[in-house]
């Protein structure tokens, strides 16, 4: 029974603390972007210029937040453009936010380091990322202009001061990005209150969304906006999760095999010490069909007791490590783990799926069923003469 | 106590072993009869098929060739299945080794065969709990096998199985693994239990204790039966 709930266990630990690392990156990684589903412009994903932007902005967004699947939504409008400064040059990305909304949504607002976070109408004042401030070389209160083309296509240049800097750990969003208030982003962009680049969409289940998306698709979209999910808007970090999920997936595979071998070995061994105490039950005139029921309710009650032992032995731990920094455990730089260019937390927050934890208690309790056919096996070949003999 | 009803009767057993290289002649022309009543012993030295022979009667082997009649019964005719029948509800066995069930205590042993028969709990209580207080168990109900002294362990045997009221009970060295003293007690058990409930022995055994007790002897030497003796001070 111990192998059987270490072996159910070790895998809802790993798994809860795997996808618990992918579900905050994804939450993390959409929260600070457009969303985990996003509003923008048919041809923007082909080219994310300037000009190509939604309108009729307000009547979405509000019908969207009447919306119970939908948390919030995040009006965003983004701008390409060139930081000058006396120092030099860098290529940025421009942000304009809500930033009483961003507060709420992002994790950005709390990675502050120096300076403060905006707050509404601010008018020229930014949050750049630290690298960015080093390259260019600038502080809380300095200032550059930023270069950029507006939606008919002509240079425009602003002039923006630092308010705050803030650090990810992720080498492109601190080298290249800047957050400001949307109303300046739209003025520098020409574009009205009811324009907007992106309208990201944080909703409550981030993992099953495609029916979603063709439903607001169908009632919300207009002719030239369309909604698409966060695995096509950043499909770099959607492809490199399933690619360490792939990876993670085949070690537990091969974690899996151990434990199924190692329960495997001890339900053998407990079998062949009980190969007696089955003679002897079968000379005091217990059937072989008997027995082997007796061992298959054995396993089934071992199994129903041991499985949700395991996957409580498996939660516990995950809720014991939870909190702890995993640099702390493996060594290395916070900044060098990144996922599709943005920095992952590494601080252990587990993923507690129900589904999921049932799902493997599940398999592990038919597995340890399916193993108990070995000791039945066992007792159709046993001879009682010979067990009595060599006892 | 002979009330001369058959109960076994084996004509012209044999008993080989065949390992695919060797044959190992166990028996070699068996011929006996037991009746009720008997209180019998199988002695003879190592390797002349007495615990074989034992087994054969017991329906826990099958004999090369040869009639094993139980109770009126040809085994040769009997399924697996209709033979462990047989061995639940008529015949007992006590083992050199006790071979109790260790994860239950000397009650639920003793009771474990009752169950199988299907007997209802409260009559499973009552018989085994008269017979603990007969075979002087009383207070060890709840001792697992590992608590109990060799001896103890023996007389728990003996009450699983004789607790069905068996025809017989087969008994295979059950005083190779205690004092003299124990093996005299336990033999005055059986004894006891031969005359009140009329329950036959049939023992296999070394020991010249069991001997004294017994009313037939019947000696076995290389797979026959060399000679089968009345003992006149038991009869």
């Amino acid at each position: 029974m111990f192998s059987i709930v270490i072996g159910t266990g070790i895998p809802i630990f790993f798994v809860c603390i795997a996808w618990g690392f992918y579900a905050g990156l994804i939450d993390d990684v959409a929260r600070l972007m457009s969303g985990h589903i996003t509003y923008e412009h048919v041809e923007y994903r082909n080219s994310p210029s300037n000009d190509l932007w939604v309108d009729d902005i307000q009547k979405i967004d509000q019908t969207l937040n009447n919306n119970s699947e939908i948390l919030t939504t995040k009006q965003i409008v983004n701008l390409q453009g060139v930081a000058h400064t006396a120092k030099g040059s860098v290529g940025i990305s421009l942000m304009g936010v809500e930033p009483e909304k961003e507060i709420i949504i992002s994790f950005l607002p709390e990675n502050i380091i120096e300076g403060k976070y905006l707050s509404k109408g601010d008018e020229r004042w930014v949050v750049v990322g630290q690298k960015l401030a080093k390259n260019l070389n600038i502080d809380i209160g300095k200032k550059f202009v930023f270069t950029t083309n507006n939606v008919d296509g002509e240079l425009t240049e602003e002039l923006f001061r630092v308010k705050g800097v803030f650090k990810t750990g992720s080498k492109e969003i601190d080298g290249h990005f800047v957050q400001s208030d949307i109303g300046i982003a739209r003025k520098v962009a020409g574009l009205s209150n009811d324009d907007v680049s992106q309208l990201g969409i944080i909703v409550k289940n981030p993992d099953n969304h495609e029916n979603f998306i063709k439903d607001l698709q169908k009632s919300v979209a207009k002719n030239s906006g369309v909604f698409l999910s966060w695995q096509k808007i950043m499909p770099d970090v959607a492809t490199t999760i399933r690619m360490d999920r792939t990876a993670i997936s085949s070690f537990m595979i091969m974690l899996v095999v151990i434990v199924l071998f190692t329960m495997f070995s001890t339900i053998l061994m407990s079998a062949l010490e009980r190969k007696r105490e089955f003679a002897s039950l079968l000379a005091l005139g217990a059937q072989q069909i008997e027995l082997k029921i007796q061992i298959f309710l054995e396993t089934i009650f071992f199994g129903l007791i041991a499985c949700p032992l395991g996957a409580l032995l498996g939660i516990s731990l995950a809720k014991w490590v939870e909190g702890y920094d995993m640099m702390d455990v493996v060594g290395g730089k916070t900044e060098d783990m990144t996922v599709g260019g943005f920095g992952m937390d590494t601080i252990i927050t587990p993923l507690f799926s129900l589904p999921l934890i049932l799902q493997i208690s599940i398999f592990f309790f038919f597995a340890v069923q399916l193993l108990s056919i070995l000791p039945i096996y066992l007792i159709s070949r046993i001879s009682i003469t010979d067990e009595l003999r060599s006892a | 106590m002979n009330t001369n009803n058959e109960i076994v009767s084996l004509t012209n057993i044999i008993k080989n072993y065949d390992n695919g290289k060797v044959i190992t002649k166990a028996l070699q022309g068996i011929d006996l009869k037991i009746y009720q009543g008997d209180f019998s012993v199988m002695m003879g030295p190592s390797g002349c098929g007495k615990s074989t022979l034992l087994n054969i009667i017991g329906a826990l082997d099958r004999a090369t060739s040869g009639s094993v009649i139980f109770n009126g019964k040809d085994f040769n005719s009997l399924t697996n299945k209709e033979l462990s029948i047989i061995r639940r509800n008529q015949i007992g066995f006590v083992f050199q080794n006790y071979n109790l069930l260790p994860v239950l205590t000397a009650y639920e042993n003793a009771e474990y065969v009752l169950m199988l028969q299907n007997i209802p709990l409260s009559q499973r209580k009552e018989k085994v709990m008269n017979l603990f207080k007969e075979m002087e168990l009383e207070g060890l109900e709840n001792r697992l096998p590992r608590e109990l002294s060799g001896g103890q362990q023996q007389r728990v045997a003996i009450a699983r199985a004789v607790v069905t009221n068996p025809l017989l009970v087969l008994a295979d060295e059950i005083t190779a693994n205690v004092d003299s003293k124990t093996a005299q007690s336990l033999l005055m058990l059986m004894e006891k239990l031969n005359k009140n409930n009329n329950i036959t022995f049939l023992f296999s055994t070394h020991d010249p204790i069991v001997k004294k007790f017994a009313r037939k002897v019947i000696l076995l030497k290389d797979g026959r039966i060399d000679k089968e003796e009345l003992s006149s001070e038991n009869i």
